[in-house]
């Protein structure tokens, strides 16, 4: 791995049409990822994810998405500054390149900018990923979600 | 305190120049500002700064020899940078695990609606 990027891909077992539903749409990334995602899923347009209650310590983040071509791309930048024009240098770029794969989908994930950015931003991700992944927060509001899902037996 | 330190080393490793100077070091043992000279597109002075910036960051330690300071890689530190991005990465890999889970749920569920 190449310092500062990070690169994955994950075969999930649904249409690439489904897949960019999920990773692009605000209602469901944010059962993926922040707490709150308020930004309209357009190239250009500007919006914020919310981490936490930030009240209480939790953290705000801009994000402005870079490009949405339904199935197959869809790009946005994350952490600049309120204000500030998303641009490299500024900001971490996360792209996801969808591919139709069998019956399912070849989701491929990239996030670079930390080289530009400085070694606090990969810090400040540690503490989302461990704010994140923790079980505490995660599994009510996963259980929370299956439970409004139609399941036919 | 901590932070400061991560920011530093992460300034250090963001600068290709300096990059190829820590593959050099790792791959020759140990070098001087002459020497790293020597093998860049660069000037010793240049050299010899980017080495300062790199010993502020615990990537390399200068050992005194003769008239010039030798500098060796500190590779705990280096795998200290590594080790951040990586947790990084596995942040990620427990967001995309989550992605493919809501993606084939409703996968499912829409299937179950046609049948």
């Amino acid at each position: 791995m190449e310092l500062g990027t990070i690169e994955r891909e994950i075969y999930v077992d649904a249409p690439p049409e489904v897949v960019f539903e999920v990773v692009s749409s605000p209602d469901h990334v944010s059962r993926w990822w922040p707490d709150e995602a308020r930004y309209e899923p357009v190239p250009g347009a500007s919006g914020e994810i919310v981490f936490g209650d930030p009240a209480a310590g939790g953290k705000v983040q801009q994000l402005t998405v870079v490009e949405a071509r339904p199935p197959r791309t869809f790009s946005f930048r994350w952490t600049h500054e309120p204000g500030e024009t998303a641009a490299e240098g500024n900001s971490l770029l996360v792209t996801f390149e969808l591919t139709p794969s069998g019956d399912g989908t070849l989701l491929r994930m990239t996030e670079t900018g930390f080289r530009e950015m400085g070694w606090e931003v990969a810090v400040l991700e540690r503490q989302y990923a461990e704010h994140v992944t923790g079980w505490d927060h995660f599994l009510p509001r996963l259980t929370r979600y299956v439970a409004t899902l139609e399941v036919r037996p | 305190m901590a932070e400061q330190v991560d920011d530093d080393l992460w300034s250090a490793i963001g600068d290709p120049t300096r990059r190829r100077m820590l593959d050099l070091l790792l791959i020759e043992g140990a070098g001087t500002a002459t020497t790293l000279g020597r093998r860049l597109p660069v000037t010793r002075q240049a050299v010899a700064k980017h080495l300062a910036v790199l010993d502020r960051a615990g990537l390399v330690h200068a050992l005194p020899a003769g008239r010039e300071k030798r500098y060796r890689v500190d590779e705990a530190q280096l795998a200290r940078a590594a080790e951040q991005l990586a947790s990084v990465g596995s942040a990620w890999d427990a967001r995309l695990q989550r992605i493919k889970r809501i993606a084939e749920t409703i996968h499912r569920t829409q299937q179950d609606r046609q049948d």
